[in-house]
């Protein structure tokens, strides 16, 4: 079996990254770009654990599992709010596109 | 140690808490009073204001400190990666955020009492505040993001509360999205600070900013947190959002966004980048690696100072160019973050100390404008600036108050806008070399934005009144709420209104108490430690 070394997997957390700010950039359905806001937060994540388990120095403070734990449980607290955002949005707009949104002019 | 004297220091951020749990309770259990939830609020701010004014140990009030001296600017031992730490610059920005969330809350008394979501209101208002306070103690990366999120989560939430108006809606979708965007690129850039160095202490970070085994890690790292931190401080380019939710948003929300959340950011800017900045000016501390491979000091430098240029200049020229009131003041709450990023750039204690009096002016200016503008709405004047003509004639110590704050933000002498622009642009010149370029296009902006601050005042006291329809009345229906007090603006507003008004003055006249507490924290903050 070969391992992954440092290069593959920044390259890995990159490309969560890059789909996520894809994501973000070109989707106008609200909760898609949820879900993209999602993905790059998980790119974060991915490297908070490679870092800890292949630190280049030695480890001070918490350490990378934890803050990935911590940081799972944030997504999902900023998730909840961004879905209470659709839901009134649907509610008042009966829409969840974004481009269709636009009341305050730029 | 017990328990009580472990918590003891956390006291002003502890009252918060207790009282944002039971504006909740008090919600659940069917007390909706606007009155008395905001009152709680606005109590719970006061007294934590008054906490860390103590802490701080400024005059009589030195009695009462929670926070024991030793603890204050205390450097962490060798070898320990503390998560939190007091130092007195950070109290010092504990209490500008509580001045902002104080004078919010006062004045949010006013609003009017029939209106639903009050709980919502102070509630989110109290923990949104705890996140900044925490924010000013933070001393690891990770506690700093996530503090802030607390505030961001908060006002997402307090942007878009009345769920009626699709405006404000609107709003908050675009605060969420483009907070959970800049929030993403914050941690990405932290998970990559955390693999060039190891850890995510800022001390430690600081220790060894520009030595690095890894250099380019960390300047993607900083390059990724500097994006997401310039979202939450509304730094060009990653501005734009600001305007359409400071417009969109309740002008409450609006003055607390402003005067308040916005400048968690900054703080961040403190703690995070003055050790990279401070490495290229030789005073940095011990460097733990001799010779560094690259230095990233000039870099960051360098990134910034274009930065804060282009956020003084497009900030200024945008709001010269618009019509309605608050997205004027937005674009003018744009610039001013770009005068107080100058202070970040340089990285000497005078420029901290000149760039914090910055953000005490804003504080004061912008919460006051947008408490004005809420206030002026209520009055049934339009959202346009020329909807104001001729309310110097109808509503003169309002109107006065109102063009003291923008006569601050323009930086005319007498004020406490000139004070904080004074010291920082001196603090560029003393700094010298290039430095000396940044004092010259913040003077250059200051006197570009002296243009619409002037137009505005000009439509109140000297245009004549455009014929409006019957004021206030006509929008709420004959079964309105009776009017509120002090003319229709309510007394709580008017107090609130009229304590910055005077504080704008009185700080412009006599800043010595305050600028010294402010150059002494900035100081300490500087040398090292804390």
């Amino acid at each position: 079996m070969t391992t992954l070394g440092p290069t593959g997997f920044l390259a890995l957390s990159s490309a969560l990254l890059g789909i996520g700010l894809f994501g973000i950039l070109t989707r106008r359905n609200f909760v898609l770009l949820l879900i993209s806001i999602e993905i790059a937060t998980n790119a974060a994540i991915l490297n908070f654990v490679y870092f800890a388990a292949f630190a280049p120095s030695a480890p001070l403070g918490i350490s990378g599992q934890s803050i990935a734990v911590v940081l799972v449980g944030f997504a999902a607290t900023e998730v909840a709010v961004g879905l209470a955002i659709v839901l009134a949005l649907n509610r008042a707009k009966g829409t969840i596109n974004v481009a269709e949104v636009t009341e305050l002019k730029s | 140690m017990d328990a009580l004297a472990m918590a003891a220091p956390f006291a002003p951020e502890l009252v918060l808490l207790a009282a944002a749990l039971l504006v909740f309770l008090l919600d659940v259990l069917g007390v909706r009073h606007l009155e008395a939830l905001g009152a709680i609020g606005t109590a719970a701010t006061g007294t934590s204001l008054l906490l860390v004014i103590a802490d701080l140990g400024f005059g009589p009030l030195g009695a009462l400190r929670t926070l024991g001296a030793s603890h204050l600017d205390a450097v962490p031992a060798p070898g320990t990666a503390p998560l939190y730490a007091f130092s007195s610059f950070g109290l010092v920005f504990q209490g500008l955020f509580l001045l902002a969330a104080f004078l919010v809350s006062l004045a949010s008394l006013s609003r009017p009492s029939h209106e639903r979501g009050a709980a919502v209101f102070f509630g989110l208002l109290l923990l949104a505040t705890l996140g900044m306070l925490l924010v000013a103690i933070a001393s690891d990366l990770i506690f700093l993001l996530l503090a802030i999120e607390l505030t961001s989560i908060a006002s997402y939430i307090l942007v878009g509360y009345t769920r009626r108006d699709p405006r404000s809606l609107e709003a908050a979708m675009k605060f969420y999205i483009i907070g959970a965007l800049s929030s993403t690129l914050s941690f990405f850039g932290a998970s990559l600070l955390f693999g060039a160095y190891g850890t995510t202490n800022l001390y430690a970070i600081r220790a060894s900013a520009g030595a690095v085994g890894y250099p380019v890690l960390a300047l993607l790292g900083f390059g990724f947190l500097l994006a997401g931190l310039a979202f939450k401080t509304t730094l060009v380019p990653f501005h734009a959002w600001a305007v359409d939710v400071y417009d969109g948003a309740p002008s409450d929300v609006s003055a607390f966004l402003a005067g308040g959340t916005k400048k968690i950011g900054v703080f961040a800017f403190f703690l995070v980048f003055l050790g990279p900045v401070l490495y290229l000016r030789g005073t940095g501390g011990a460097n733990p690696f001799a010779g560094p491979p690259f230095d990233i000091g000039p870099v960051v430098q360098v990134t910034l100072a274009v930065v804060a240029v282009l956020t003084m200049t497009v900030g200024n020229v945008l709001a010269l160019l618009q019509r309605e009131m608050k997205r004027m003041l937005a674009y003018s709450s744009i610039s001013q973050a770009g005068y107080i990023l100058i202070g970040v750039t340089i990285g000497t204690a005078p420029a901290l100390a000149g760039a914090t009096l910055q953000v005490l002016a804003h504080v004061l200016m912008k919460s006051g404008a947008f408490l004005v503008v809420a206030a002026v709405a209520g009055l049934g004047v339009g959202p346009l600036i020329d909807d104001w003509r001729g309310l110097g004639a109808r509503r003169p110590a309002l109107s006065v108050a109102f063009a003291l704050m923008l006569l601050s933000l323009a930086g005319v002498p007498l004020t406490v806008g000139f004070v904080s622009k004074f010291v920082l642009f001196s603090a560029a010149v003393q700094a010298q070399g290039l430095f000396v370029w940044l004092a010259v296009a913040g003077l250059l902006n200051s006197a570009l934005s002296v243009f619409y601050y002037g137009r505005v005042l000009k439509a109140i006291f000297f245009d004549p009144a455009t014929p409006t329809p019957a004021p206030s009345g006509a929008a709420m229906g004959a079964a309105g709420p009776p009017p509120l007090g002090a003319g229709g603006i309510g007394y709580a507003r008017a107090a609130a209104i009229g304590l910055i008004a005077v504080a704008i003055v009185a700080l412009g006249l006599y800043p010595q108490p305050v600028l010294g507490a402010i150059q002494s924290a900035a100081t300490h903050f500087v040398a090292g430690g804390a």
